[in-house]
């Protein structure tokens, strides 16, 4: 269960993967490294496409996200369940609609998420190649590839593949591979940079 | 103290008894057209279907996930995954060659996990052999196709209950071990196929799954 937490926790804060900290040590090969810019705030719309060898057709999700330096979280599905995870102030939270309302999900392996926030946070201050979890490779520019350390981890996630957008430190899409029939692609659209945002929507409903 | 703990367990006791359902009997009909209606509740040929589930154990415990259920006459695959999209289980069942897990993660990967699960999703979607079927009434003048099954256990489909259809499994004692109830069935070609399923697993490890169709897609016929 701590390996599931881990992923969904990498998965939710891959969206942003620009600087929050000037001062941090950057990559100098990475494609990230290159043109760094100061992330305060991201919000975007997300579809989430998830594939499966016998699916004849993948399932599709829609929602939105809002990250806010230096850990704050809102992970919004809309479609089709609605669904939200909340992480402020070291706090974590997950509702779910159940008969027409949303309630919290209890019995989530907290801690190990928290465990994991510490390891993300790198990513967000741009250290790619200096990670416990991943061995990091970028294919060409535009790609970054983190391959598992741990062989526990890479029995369930084989590769994560994010594809850099336009504008240097923003995502386009995120690909998890969990095996070669089995995948979870997250392409974000609609993304505001650096907005002010009120805490309440990291800790209300 | 030992009068107190002799009342809670008097209470366990009387618990227990009130949870064991005992078989209904059923009266008989001589004219079985009827029992054609109990072949609707099972898909016929190739189909797929996602639902969102709601878990709960008697425990209190519970969560969401989402579930994927592929068909194809005999053959049934199911996938559970978070609503992130993380697989937490694989496996596959074929009839005569049993099942086939091939991906579970803690706390799904349990055998006992794995045979209860595809057990519930064979009694949801696969029809039961038509063999030892008799078609009758219940005391409530319910229509009902009832299975026997070699093992002794007993499975009753009233194909018509309130615009939709139950399911309820009797173990060799004939004491209720799960029950299933369909709503708000949309009818798909010769099938009925519900859009809200409750399946209720009674004994020592009691469970609810409330199961809300989000997409289902006929493939078409089984190929030979």
């Amino acid at each position: 269960m701590k390996q599931l937490c881990l992923f969904l926790t990498l998965t939710f804060f891959l969206p942003a993967l620009a600087p929050a900290n000037e001062s941090a040590p950057q990559v100098q090969d990475s494609p990230v490294a290159q043109a760094p810019i100061q992330l305060h705030s991201v919000k975007a719309d997300f579809v989430q496409e998830k594939h499966l060898k016998i699916l004849a057709r993948p399932i599709i999700s829609t929602g939105t996200f809002t990250f806010q330096a230096p850990q704050s979280l809102r992970w919004e599905y809309q479609k089709p369940l609605h669904s939200i995870l909340l992480m402020h102030g070291g706090k974590v939270k997950k509702f779910i609609e159940r008969d027409g309302q949303l309630t919290e999900e209890k019995g989530m392996q907290l801690d190990s998420m928290q465990v994991v926030l510490a390891e993300i946070t790198n990513w967000l201050d741009g250290r790619f190649t200096d990670n416990a979890m991943f061995t990091v490779s970028f294919p060409d520019k535009k790609t970054i590839q983190l391959t598992p350390k741990d062989k526990g981890i890479a029995a369930l996630i084989s590769t994560i593949e994010l594809k850099l957008g336009e504008q240097a430190g923003l995502l386009d899409a995120v690909t998890i591979f969990e095996g070669p029939d089995s995948s979870t692609r997250l392409t974000f659209t609609n993304r505001v940079l650096n907005q002010e945002i009120p805490a309440s929507l990291f800790t209300d409903r | 103290m030992k009068p107190f703990l002799l009342s809670v367990l008097f209470l366990c006791l009387a618990a227990c008894a009130a949870d064991r359902r005992p078989m209904p009997t059923l009266t008989v009909s001589k004219d079985a057209t009827g029992a054609k209606g109990c072949e609707a509740v099972y898909p016929q040929g190739r189909w797929q279907f996602v639902h969102s589930i709601d878990f709960s154990m008697q425990d209190g415990s519970g969560g969401t996930v989402i579930g994927v259920t592929s068909l194809a006459g005999n053959e049934l695959t199911c996938v559970l995954m978070t609503i992130e999209g993380f697989t937490l289980f694989e496996a596959a069942y074929q009839e005569g060659k049993g099942l086939a897990v091939q991906r579970a993660v803690p706390p799904f990967d349990k055998p006992a996990f794995a045979e209860g699960l595809m057990r519930d999703v064979q009694m949801i979607f696969l029809a039961p052999s038509t063999k030892n079927m008799r078609y009758g009434r219940s005391a409530d003048n319910v229509p009902v196709c009832r299975y026997a099954g070699i093992d002794g256990r007993i499975i009753d489909i009233r194909p018509a209950v309130d615009g939709c259809w139950q399911i309820q499994t009797y173990t060799a004692d004939l004491i209720m071990d799960r029950a299933i109830v369909g709503q708000s069935c949309r009818k798909e070609g010769d099938s009925l196929i519900p859009e809200h399923l409750e399946l209720r697993g009674f004994g020592q490890t009691g469970y609810t799954l409330k199961m809300t169709l989000i997409q289902a897609e006929n493939l078409g016929a089984v190929s030979e």
